[in-house]
């Protein structure tokens, strides 16, 4: 399938610089769209094809006649707008600045409101959250996110654990009542019901964009270059690229994708490319908007230098290069993709022939070889000297282990990929990789080994996959070595037999053997653990009458090994009995 | 108006070398034209289209790889006749398959192109031209740097063949009975000529360059000149030419590097008319062989091979869809369930050989697997501005993943499709470089670039770049790649050994019981590309690419004189180094347009005015200025490690920076005296 190129249907120049990120479009009349957008450092811009503005604060701008100037004397850190005010109709707009937010009405040219926001202001959207009647401007600053009424009063306000760099309004567990979608810098997707979080997505970077698809789905984007689609808390795909997306949003039936340098690409369903568009600058956003007024939104593009574009969803059967192929041309087609296949095949049958007349033979060694039962073998372990997991490939026999990739995301300090190759004078046939996952997630490491001799000029590729539980990176200490010191606590009460809790740690820890109880009998658990980033202690202690106690110094672990416990258990509600913090 | 031009797959042969695959000429009889191709198996093979389907005519035995298909010609006219060369035999086949010539040439090298002119043979191998003519070899002749193509022109009135040739280091030279008549440089560096079937006498062929570019040469009145028709544009290098004649015109085909297939219309009266660019696709891998002719319709159509060994034809969209009768499009799809049937088969063998293969893994006997080397090219050009150095790769099998293995420090860049991820290192604060790139679905070639990171440290010996080349499917095994960046990665453009310097230059004699195989494996270690055979005597001359200097070593003074031999060249860099600030500054300003282009009130000066409209900046050009900063100092440093036992002084030191930034000549000779220093001492 060929992936095409699209003509935009429409074509302006704002000529004005345009920040990215920092665009949003409105009808601040009820029925008009403007496009309105940071141009430097205070100044905001808004294109008003369809009439002119009353005057007010706003200057006529003498680059471009239907455009107007609004210059604030604070840096514009977020905009966005929205019919805020309960009996109208009429956006308004919504100025975030490092540390407040303007809500002005352009139409009328008064302020609304004005609202000190001491957390900072990364986001700002509106929309119907929660049980909320009226439309919130919802704010994510550093470490909260807050709801503002159209009065500018706070109506609810909650603590995130990292930056909020993306939100959207989702109804995510479809009970009619719109959540709060929040995309953290710390690389989660957290979901707020009315006052707490229902869950919390781990992803392997920022989450620098979130956008709706329909009722079950959303898109997200992280600052690594992934994007993908969710599906009920599931992830259908995802791709990678090394651009950063700047937007995403659903056209039609496909995913449009905005990329920093100016390349827009739709995909279907499944996340293949149908086809692509190159803006000629980079591009500084992507809004849905029926800027043409014709009643369906167009896919509305603005690059960097204020150019902007915008492009129709793609309709199916209308025009469209595929639906005109005419069945020879299918055949031919069809030939090409069949050829591809038996090139494919008629090489790899070429090397197995090449084998059987080799087995034959008794050659010491050539530049290639290696002996056809060669296994590779992979173990993880524990290394508390180095603080690390060390990943150990090994064969079974007298070839080496050239060179070893690890591809996992999210948990290598630069790039998705850790390499081990050693000096030539160290190669064996085991080779040990260190692995520190910063974070406790469930990881995914792909292990592609080269495996051969060590003059060889061409290697066997073994390729493994193994899964790191989530509590990885702690390691079973005897409890009996030291008592341990830690004082701080958190301890709760569940009704569960203790044979289940075993299964529990049997799956999120990486244990040398797995723990068992053989007697029917026993009621408690206790088991400690170190961690093996900072040696620190953790004990679970699971006592007979229910009551369970987790001992440590670290309160998000605590709080981690609460929920995947509470998951696992399928608790909805569990009453936390005590926390218990010194502080030295 | 473009021309809308679709791919019909005809068949499948082994890899293939640029320009094996030819159209016979028509005979007499049909209208439809046969073609021949030889691979890298050696096998070569005559096949005609019917209803799409390949019809072999003949088919030789697997031999040695054909690195050159050619037909005979004839008093201008392409005869049926084929040759072939391998290694350093040809053969020659009639139209029936029939062998009918075949001889083993004394040259040493892989026959790379040849030309069959009436009775007379002409060989390119390595950097020699040989001459046959009735099987007796008539003269030689040995060029600077490798013989990329040739090609002969007959001389009127004569029995001479006049020859056309290109070489490495971007020269072209007309060559005639073993001696050199002509010579120039054609910077775009061409890889590959043709001649118009048009032309009558006239001694003019069409070029491709490595930047992309196509041009002419001509020959008139003893004077060899080039011109550029069409500029590179961002497309790979060129790897074939070939001709399309139909009904609008002669059409010539422009296969790359980067996969790209291009047809220009050119003008049959005037060869010197820009071309005019009517249709381009993209075949996703290297291009090696295009010629036009009459394949299936009877319209002409483009016919094209791949280096993985598909060939495929281009043809108009007129006779597609509504003019083809219903019996052909049964015929179609007759094709295409034969396909299917045949990939199913082979499918099922591949599993069963698969389940064969992987059995044995678990297997107590140990047999030994030995799948063939992956056919990998590869190609790494000497450095050119700021010390990148180019990696060109191509595949016959897609590609999943490459890593890069380098024991120093190295800077990396790829393609922009490809992911490229630099990987920690394995110990703290060591060098190496490890990195990985992962490439897009159906990759089959990538371009990367590497430059060695300069510590500042004159080195001793070149660095060694390990490349592990990972294919997407099967066989899983991997191709180990070693480049070795030499130490003078500049010094890579070849030039005649008998130049007329104007200047003394600096000698160095090294004397010493080694053989020049000895010698030409240390040369090896300092200078990229290839070097000459060794032979008893080598004589050979490199240039800097930037600099325009030749190899320099250090005698006496060898500073002052070296830096004297750049000085012009310093200047006019330091000029420009300081236009490109000023430019820079007012670029910064963020002025309105509409303020600089009011000329009743000018906000700058007409000086200024001047380098902000008139400077382009072109990426060469300003880092020249740093790269020569660069090296003067480093010979100061280098004079200083030599002579005064690697003591220098800092204070004059930076005095030399000081005087090299502000182009201070009369300082910068002071300093390269060395007069102040050796009192000191």
């Amino acid at each position: 399938m060929q992936v095409s190129s699209v003509q935009p249907v429409f074509k302006l120049e704002l000529n004005h610089k345009v920040t990215p990120g920092i665009v949003t479009i409105a009808k601040y009349d009820g029925t008009h769209y403007c496009l309105t957008a940071s141009a430097g450092y205070d100044k905001i811009i808004i294109h008003h094809p369809h009439g002119g503005m009353s005057a007010g604060r706003a200057q006529r701008s003498q680059a471009h006649g239907e455009v107007s100037e609004l210059n604030l004397s604070q840096a514009v850190i977020a905009l966005e707008a929205g019919p805020i005010k309960p009996d109208c109709a009429r956006d308004m707009l919504l100025i975030g600045s490092p540390t407040q937010i303007l809500a002005y009405d352009v139409h009328n040219n008064s302020d609304i409101f004005y609202k000190e926001a001491p957390d900072g202001v990364n986001v700002i959207i509106a929309g119907h959250f929660s049980k909320y009647t009226d439309m919130l401007v919802m704010v994510g600053g550093n470490s909260s996110v807050s709801g503002i009424n159209c009065e500018g009063e706070e109506v609810f306000w909650n603590v995130v654990s990292g930056k909020v760099i993306s939100m959207i309004t989702f109804d995510f567990d479809k009970d009619g009542k719109n959540e709060l979608l929040i995309g953290c810098e710390d690389s989660y997707i957290k979901v707020l019901k009315d006052d707490h979080f229902i869950m919390e997505i781990a992803e392997t970077g920022p989450v620098s964009c979130l956008s709706n698809i329909n009722e079950v789905r959303f898109a997200y984007g992280l600052a690594n270059g992934t994007i993908g689609i969710y599906e009920e808390g599931i992830r259908l795909w995802r791709v990678k690229s090394k651009q950063n997306a700047r937007n995403l949003q659903w056209s039609g039936e496909n995913l449009v994708c905005c990329w920093a340098n100016g390349r827009i690409d739709w995909r279907d369903c499944t996340g293949r490319v149908l086809r692509r568009v190159q803006l000629r600058s980079d591009a500084a956003a992507m809004i849905l908007a029926d800027y043409r007024t014709v009643g369906i939104p167009d896919i509305v593009c603005v690059s960097t230098k204020g150019e902007v574009l915008g492009f129709p969803p793609i309709l199916d059967n209308v025009g469209s290069n595929t639906a005109k192929i005419a069945p020879s041309e299918e055949d031919r087609l069809a030939v090409t993709e069949l050829l591809n296949k038996k090139q494919a095949l008629m090489i790899e049958l070429q090397h197995y022939e090449s084998n059987a007349a080799n087995t034959s033979l008794d050659i010491d060694r050539p530049d290639s070889a290696m002996p056809t039962n060669t296994r590779l073998q992979v173990a993880v372990a524990a290394d508390t000297d180095e603080g690390c997991l060390q990943l150990a490939v090994s064969t079974n026999n007298d070839t080496i282990v050239r060179m070893a990739l690890v591809l996992a995301e999210g948990i290598f300090d630069s790039g998705e990929t850790l390499a081990r190759h050693p000096h030539s004078a160290q190669l064996r046939s085991v080779l040990y990789i260190p692995l520190k996952p910063p974070r406790d997630v469930p990881v995914d490491v792909h292990i592609k080994a080269l495996v051969g001799y060590p003059e060889s000029e061409q290697f066997h590729i073994f390729e493994l996959t193994k899964q790191l539980p989530r509590f990885s990176m702690y390691t079973v200490v005897s409890s009996s070595i030291v008592k341990s010191k830690v004082v701080n606590y958190v301890s709760f009460r569940i009704t569960e037999r203790v044979q289940r809790i075993c299964i529990w740690i049997n799956q999120n820890f990486l244990l040398d053997e797995e723990i068992e109880i053989n007697n029917e009998e026993t009621k408690e658990l206790h088991i400690s653990f170190m961690c093996l980033r900072d040696m620190s202690r953790l004990d679970l202690d699971f006592c007979p009458d229910g009551q369970v106690k987790i001992t440590t110094h670290d309160i998000r672990l605590a709080g981690d090994l609460i929920q995947s416990l509470a998951v696992f258990l399928n608790l909805s509600d569990l009453q936390v009995l005590q926390i218990h913090i010194y502080y030295f | 108006m473009s021309y809308d031009l679709s791919r019909v797959d005809y068949t499948l042969c082994g890899i293939t070398y640029p320009d094996t695959l030819k159209i016979l000429p028509a005979s007499d009889q049909k209208l439809k034209q046969r073609f021949v191709v030889g691979d890298k198996n050696g096998v070569l093979q005559c096949l005609s289209i019917k209803d799409e389907e390949p019809v072999v005519n003949f088919k030789t035995l697997p031999g040695k790889p054909i690195t050159c298909v050619q037909l005979g010609s004839n008093a201008g006219n392409t005869s049926d006749k084929i040759f072939t060369a391998s290694g350093n035999e040809v053969k020659g086949y009639n139209r029936k398959g029939k062998v009918f010539f075949a001889i083993e040439t004394s040259v040493s090298e892989t026959i790379t192109s040849m030309s069959v002119i009436g009775n007379d043979l002409i060989l390119c191998s390595g950097r020699t031209i040989t001459f046959y003519r009735d099987l007796q070899e008539l003269y030689t002749y040995i060029c600077d740097d490798r013989v990329l193509d040739s090609t002969p022109f007959s001389t009127p009135n004569s029995v001479r063949v006049r020859l056309l040739v290109i070489i490495a280091n971007k020269e072209a030279l007309i060559v005639e009975n073993g001696k050199l008549l002509q010579k120039i440089y054609v910077p775009a560096g061409p890889t590959s000529i043709t001649v118009p079937p048009f032309i009558g006498h006239d001694v003019s062929a069409i070029y491709g360059s490595a930047d992309g570019s196509i041009g002419v040469l001509n020959y008139q009145e003893s004077e060899l000149t080039s011109k550029c028709l069409v500029p590179g544009a961002g497309l790979g290098s060129v790897t074939c030419l070939g001709w399309l004649n139909n009904s609008s015109g002669y059409h010539l085909a422009v296969g790359r590097h980067d996969g790209s297939i291009q047809l220009h219309l050119i003008n049959s009266e005037n060869l010197n008319d820009k071309p005019r660019l009517k249709f381009t696709y993209f075949s996703g891998e290297p291009v090696t062989s295009v010629c036009g002719g009459v394949i299936t319709t009877d319209e002409p159509e483009l016919l094209a091979a791949t280096f993985s060994g598909r060939i495929f034809g281009l043809r108009s969209n007129r006779f597609m869809p509504g003019n083809i009768s219903s019996a052909s499009l049964d015929v179609l799809a007759n094709r295409r369930s034969k396909l299917e049937a045949e990939v199913a088969k082979l499918e099922k063998q591949a599993i069963s050989e698969r389940e064969k293969y992987q059995r044995n893994t678990r297997s107590f006997l140990s047999g030994i697997s030995v799948p063939p080397l992956l056919e990998i090219e590869y190609e790494l050009t000497g450095a050119t501005h700021n010390n990148w150095q180019e990696v060109k790769l191509i595949s016959a099998v897609p590609l999943d993943v490459l890593f890069v293995y380098c024991e120093n420090k190295l800077e990396i860049q790829t393609d922009s499709t490809a992911v490229l991820s630099i990987c920690t290192q394995q110990e703290n604060n060591s060098p190496e470089l490890l990195a990985t790139i992962r490439c897009q679905a159906g990759t089959r070639r990538l371009w990367m670039r590497i430059r060695i990171l300069d510590d500042n440290e004159t080195k001793m010996e070149g660095t060694r770049v390990l490349i592990y080349v990972l294919p997407t499917g099967a066989p899983r095994v991997a191709r180990l790649i070693k480049l070795y960046l030499s130490l003078l990665p500049h010094y890579s453009k070849y030039e005649s050994p008998d130049i007329e310097n104007k200047q003394r230059p600096c000698e160095l004699n090294i004397l010493g019981p080694f053989s020049v195989a000895e010698m030409t494996a240390w040369l090896s270690q300092i200078l990229p590309g290839e070097l000459p055979r060794p032979s008893t005597t080598v004589i050979f001359a490199r240039s800097h690419t930037t600099l325009g200097t030749f190899l320099i070593y250090i005698p006496e003074d060898c500073c002052l004189n070296a830096f004297k031999l750049l000085e012009d060249k310093f200047k006019s860099a330091y000029n420009y180094h300081k236009e490109c600030e000023i430019k820079d500054a007012i670029s910064s300003l963020d002025l309105d347009e509409n303020v600089i282009k009011n000329e009743e009130e000018p906000v700058l000066c007409s000086d200024y005015l001047r380098i902000l409209n008139s400077l382009t900046k072109e990426d060469n050009m300003e880092e020249t200025f740093e790269v020569l900063i660069d090296t003067v100092e480093k010979w100061y440093l280098n004079w200083c490690k030599i002579s005064f036992m690697g003591r220098h002084s800092n204070a004059h030191l930076l005095k030399l920076q000081h005087a090299l930034q502000n182009c201070n000549i009369s300082e910068i000779e002071e300093c390269l005296t060395f007069k102040t220093q050796t009192d000191e001492n």
